[in-house]
């Protein structure tokens, strides 16, 4: 019972009663010095099984003995106490044994879980030192490809191949003997050539920088030589001006010309090209020359990466300024057909001098999308013209080369390919705009050797110099022709004017000494105007009087006759002879529709009218015809027969001497002159 | 076309025309001495287009106006400055064709070649008679090309002759005012109708020229610068006075009627009594000469040529 302390057990049974031992603790100590009881050998020396059968015998037995006490004490009766008693101290005695079998139990199990645990921790050491190992294992591991890795610096220089290296380099650094055994020392033997080699390129490199060094400065000394030339060539070349204008030979000029002329669109270069050789071999009086601004031609060619993203800014910038200020439509398509109608920024100008110190000045236009040429025109004369009212188309820029060639009215876009270009944006014609671009006459076009033939629509029309070639002499000639007879025809309408029908002196024989009819007023017409008077129907019809015609009317008279005329005058004016439409108001209104005579003297006027050229080249044709319609109508006049049935005198006595007054069925009378004699016949 | 011939076209008169013995031609003669021949067959068949309104052949037969043109059975007489030409209507219509030939009337005075105005065929004898500028008729013989009489008596120039068949008698109207008759046979003037002092038909404010002249033996039609009227010859007598405003250039008998054009654009049929049965409209505004086209059954077609732009149009006969 003390020997208990052995246990770690704290708590003590306190047993009431001190009854005997179970026989099995039977042991006795012999020795009081060491007397101990271990349980724990006693542990081992028993056998499990048998003491779980020994504790399920003892279960059953205190079950017995409690079922027994409880019948007897159920019964009630007097010496069951007795064996109540008996049976309590014998299952007392159970109770110890279980007691005893608790304890083995627990003396077991402590051994057996301090034994697991034993092996546990044995268990774990391994572990750790297993772990432990395989760390180092990994660690080594790494380290060992770590040092397979390793590159030295020296695998990247490229060295020579092997071969060349026992070649170029000299013995005492390739050690062959040694090298070509170990590729260690060849390695090295290796890498001592390179570095070797290395220090010698090195030493070339820094020669030849101080070598391009030197040779930079001499360049630039003799740069600066040059550029001290530049100005001193240049003064000498203005001094060699004066020598050159002495010598007529304007080398100067006509090379600054070729220069700008470089820069030219191809219709113009031509026209320049050919109306420069044209001046020089057939006309003196023809100059021309380049206007504009070259920067502005260069600048038209840039290089197309710069134009497209130039044009893709531009176009984001559009588009922006479109999102925030929203213009019109209109402005738009303004801004297109601005562009369209776009010309090239050079321009080529031909004076045309004539005898008479009147100039033409042509200006001539390249219109880039549209691929045609313009012309504009301005006339300037030795002495200041005075303008008489009548006069004002005559010299105008719009009218002044109208139809040089017949048909040739420069309304319209010669150019076929154009019209689609002209739909897309909305124009309608050129002839808008001509007052700004000038007109594209098909001369013109010629001129720049431009071709456009109306059947067969070409792709695209470049400059032909043939072209321009063939038609220059004419065209310039026609320039002057046209030039001159306006001119001349403006000093006639400001003598017309005033009443007074100027004849020259070599023209006198075509008329009589004596003319008594006057003309009294002489105005310009607008062609709707013209259209509208009933005694022009036959000419319109005929297609004489054309929109590109201009219109006079004029009104002559004698006493109470007025006889009006109305003339439509051909731009082509004196090659093209102006034609009058007649009407006399005198006792009834005649024209050539109701009176053969008024037909007979239009005619007089208009067939026969290369009589009146005059003098070459014609253009007193205009005037010679108005005084020939006076005297005509002195005829008319005079030699109408006499109405008797009326009282009181002829009112325009016949002093025309005439042979016979009146001749054939139509009853003509005699309107044709003859000179010296000065009497009228019938033709 | 160059200006100087759009310019002529457009001052062209045409102031004679004649229809071919077989009826399938007819010439006209201008102003500037050209005779142009047109084909009637082409012209006037269905389908006709604008070419086949144009002259066949056109060529300048005289220097001057070519006022008269007569047909005989194989040749075109016409008359130009002073002279007639003969052609063959057979050689005609083929280009470069050469006159047959070209005779000149005696001319008294030498100053100024004188116009022939007027042509008339006389069949009985085969003689022509010419009147114009020299103020006298005469009589050439077809066969021999001579001129046989000369009749002098006008005072001014002669506008028009007409025939009086039976009584190989000539009319001859002119500028003078006067109708005057001739017998062709003796060459005497037989009779003097001054027309122009009768009250009924004289407009002084017109002229007394008498411009064209129809005769059917009994009775004549003249007129001009007077209305026109119509006369009984033997009791020289005018019967009865047209109501036209407008000076007459051209008469003639046609069946039962009298056809006349003159100073307006139409062509007027008249009846003996008087009445205007008709007034066909024609393009140009002024009438020269009327001709019908006897000789072709298939294009019996009134043909006036006239004046304005040289245009000629055609009037249907009013059948």
């Amino acid at each position: 019972m003390s020997s208990d302390s052995s246990k770690k057990r704290k708590p003590k049974v306190i047993r009431t009663d001190g009854a005997p031992q179970e026989s099995k603790r039977g042991r006795v100590d012999p020795d009081q010095d060491v007397k101990y009881y271990s349980e724990e050998a006693e542990v081992e020396l028993r056998d499990p099984s048998k003491d779980y059968e020994l504790y399920k015998q003892t279960c059953q037995e205190l079950q017995r003995l409690m079922a027994e006490i409880q019948d007897l004490k159920s019964k009630g009766s007097k010496d069951s106490a007795a064996a109540i008693e008996e049976r309590r101290i014998q299952s007392c005695m159970y109770f110890m044994t279980l007691k005893k079998l608790n304890r083995l139990a627990h003396i077991r199990l402590k051994k057996g879980r301090d034994q697991t645990h034993e092996a546990k921790q044995k268990v774990d050491a391994y572990h750790l030192q297993l772990q432990n190992l395989l760390y180092e294992v990994m660690h080594l591991q790494k380290e060992i490809t770590k040092c397979l890795e390793f590159k030295s610096k020296h695998e990247e220089i490229e060295l020579v191949s092997v071969d060349e290296f026992y070649k170029e380099a000299p013995p005492e650094i390739s050690k062959p003997n040694i090298t070509l055994n170990e590729p260690h020392q060849q390695t090295l033997a290796r890498l001592d050539w390179e570095l070797e080699q290395r220090k010698r390129l090195a030493e070339k490199y820094k020669e030849c920088l101080a070598s391009k060094e030197k040779i930079l400065k001499e360049i630039e000394v003799k740069r600066e030589y040059l550029s001290s030339l530049q100005p001193r060539l240049n003064s000498i070349m203005q001094a060699s001006l004066p020598v050159q204008e002495y010598l007529f030979m304007p080398f100067d000029q006509a090379h600054k010309q070729s220069e700008t002329a470089r820069h030219l669109p191809p219709p113009l270069y031509v026209l320049f090209v050919q109306a420069n050789a044209y001046g020089q071999a057939c006309d003196q009086k023809l100059a021309v020359a380049i206007d504009g601004s070259v920067e502005d031609a260069k600048a038209l060619y840039k290089p197309p990466e710069d134009s497209q993203d130039d044009e893709s800014d531009s176009d984001a910038e559009e588009e922006q300024t479109t999102k925030r200020r929203r213009p019109t439509l209109g402005v738009q398509l303004d801004d297109k057909r601005k562009e369209m109608l776009k010309r090239h920024p050079l321009s080529v100008t031909i004076d045309l001098k004539c005898k008479d110190d009147s100039e033409l000045h042509l200006v001539f236009y390249y219109l880039l999308n549209l691929n045609v040429l313009t012309v504009k025109s301005r006339v300037s004369t030795a002495a200041e013209l005075s303008s008489p009212v009548s006069a004002g188309d005559l010299l105008s820029p719009g009218c002044l080369l109208s139809c040089l060639y017949p048909g040739d009215h420069g309304k319209r876009t010669p150019n076929p390919a154009n019209q689609f270009q002209f739909d897309k944006v909305g124009i309608l014609s050129l002839s808008d705009y001509v007052a700004d671009l000038g007109h594209p006459y098909v001369w013109v076009q010629k001129l720049g050797g431009l071709h456009f033939p109306k059947d067969q629509p070409q792709h695209t029309v470049t400059a032909e110099s043939s072209l321009s070639a063939s038609h220059m002499e004419l065209t310039m000639k026609l320039l002057r022709t046209r030039l001159q007879s306006r001119l001349a025809l403006h000093k006639q309408f400001a003598s017309l004017e005033h009443g007074v029908v100027p004849v020259s002196s070599e023209c006198q024989q075509l008329f009589p000494s004596k003319v008594v009819a006057r003309l009294a007023k002489w105005a310009a017409l607008p062609y709707e105007d013209y259209l509208e008077l009933h005694y022009t129907k036959d000419v319109v019809e005929a297609g004489l009087a054309e929109d590109t015609h201009l219109y006079y009317t004029v009104l002559v008279e004698r006493g109470t006759a007025k006889l009006q005329a109305a003339v439509a005058l051909n731009p082509g004016y004196s090659s093209m002879p102006p034609v009058f439409s007649l009407c006399l108001s005198w006792k009834g209104e005649r024209t050539g529709s109701n009176d053969d005579n008024i037909r007979a003297m239009e005619s007089e006027v208009n067939v026969r009218y290369r009589e009146l050229c005059g003098p070459r080249p014609g253009y007193q044709l205009l005037t010679n015809q108005l005084q020939r319609l006076c005297v005509v109508l002195d005829v008319y006049l005079e030699t109408e027969c006499h109405d008797t049935s009326v009282e009181g005198p002829k009112e325009f006595p016949q002093e025309k001497m005439c042979l016979r007054l009146a001749r054939g069925p139509s009853r003509m009378k005699p309107f044709k002159y003859n000179h010296p004699q000065g009497f009228f016949s019938h033709r | 076309m160059d200006i100087q011939r759009a310019l002529e076209l457009l001052h062209m008169t045409v102031f004679s025309q004649s229809v071919s013995p077989c009826g399938k031609y007819l010439a006209a003669g201008n102003n500037y001495g050209e005779i142009a021949v047109f084909s009637l067959s082409a012209a006037l068949s269905s389908e006709a287009k604008e070419e086949s309104k144009k002259p066949v052949v056109s060529f300048t037969a005289h220097d001057g106006p070519v006022y008269a043109m007569v047909s005989t059975e194989r040749q075109l007489l016409s008359a130009g400055n002073g002279e007639v030409k003969a052609w063959n209507w057979s050689d005609i219509v083929k280009k470069g064709c050469k006159e047959a030939w070209s005779r000149r009337p005696p001319y008294r005075s030498s100053l100024e070649v004188p116009e022939i105005n007027s042509l008339q065929l006389n069949p009985k004898d085969n003689s022509l008679l010419l009147a114009g500028g020299d103020c006298s008729v005469h009589a050439m013989d077809l066969e021999s090309g001579t001129f046989t009489h000369e009749f002098r008596g006008h005072s001014d120039y002669v506008h028009c002759l007409a025939l009086r068949d039976q009584y190989q008698e000539c009319l001859s109207g002119s500028e003078d005012g006067t109708v005057r008759m001739w017998d062709l046979r003796t060459g005497a003037q037989v009779q003097v109708i001054e027309v122009h002092k009768y009250e009924e038909c004289s407009r002084p404010q017109n002229g007394k020229w008498i411009r064209c002249l129809a005769t059917d033996c009994d009775w004549m039609v003249c007129g001009g610068g007077p209305a026109l009227t119509l006369w009984h010859l033997r009791s020289v007598t005018p019967t009865t006075v047209f109501p036209l405003p407008h000076c007459q250039q051209h008469v003639m008998f046609y069946q039962d009627l009298i056809l006349s054009a003159g100073h307006s654009p139409a062509i007027n049929h008249l009846q003996i009594s008087g009445e205007l049965r008709a007034q066909i409209p024609c393009t140009p505004r002024s009438v020269h000469s009327l001709c019908v086209n006897q000789r072709s059954p298939e294009h019996k077609v009134a043909g006036c040529s006239l004046e304005g732009g040289g245009r000629m149009a055609r009037g249907r006969g009013a059948e």
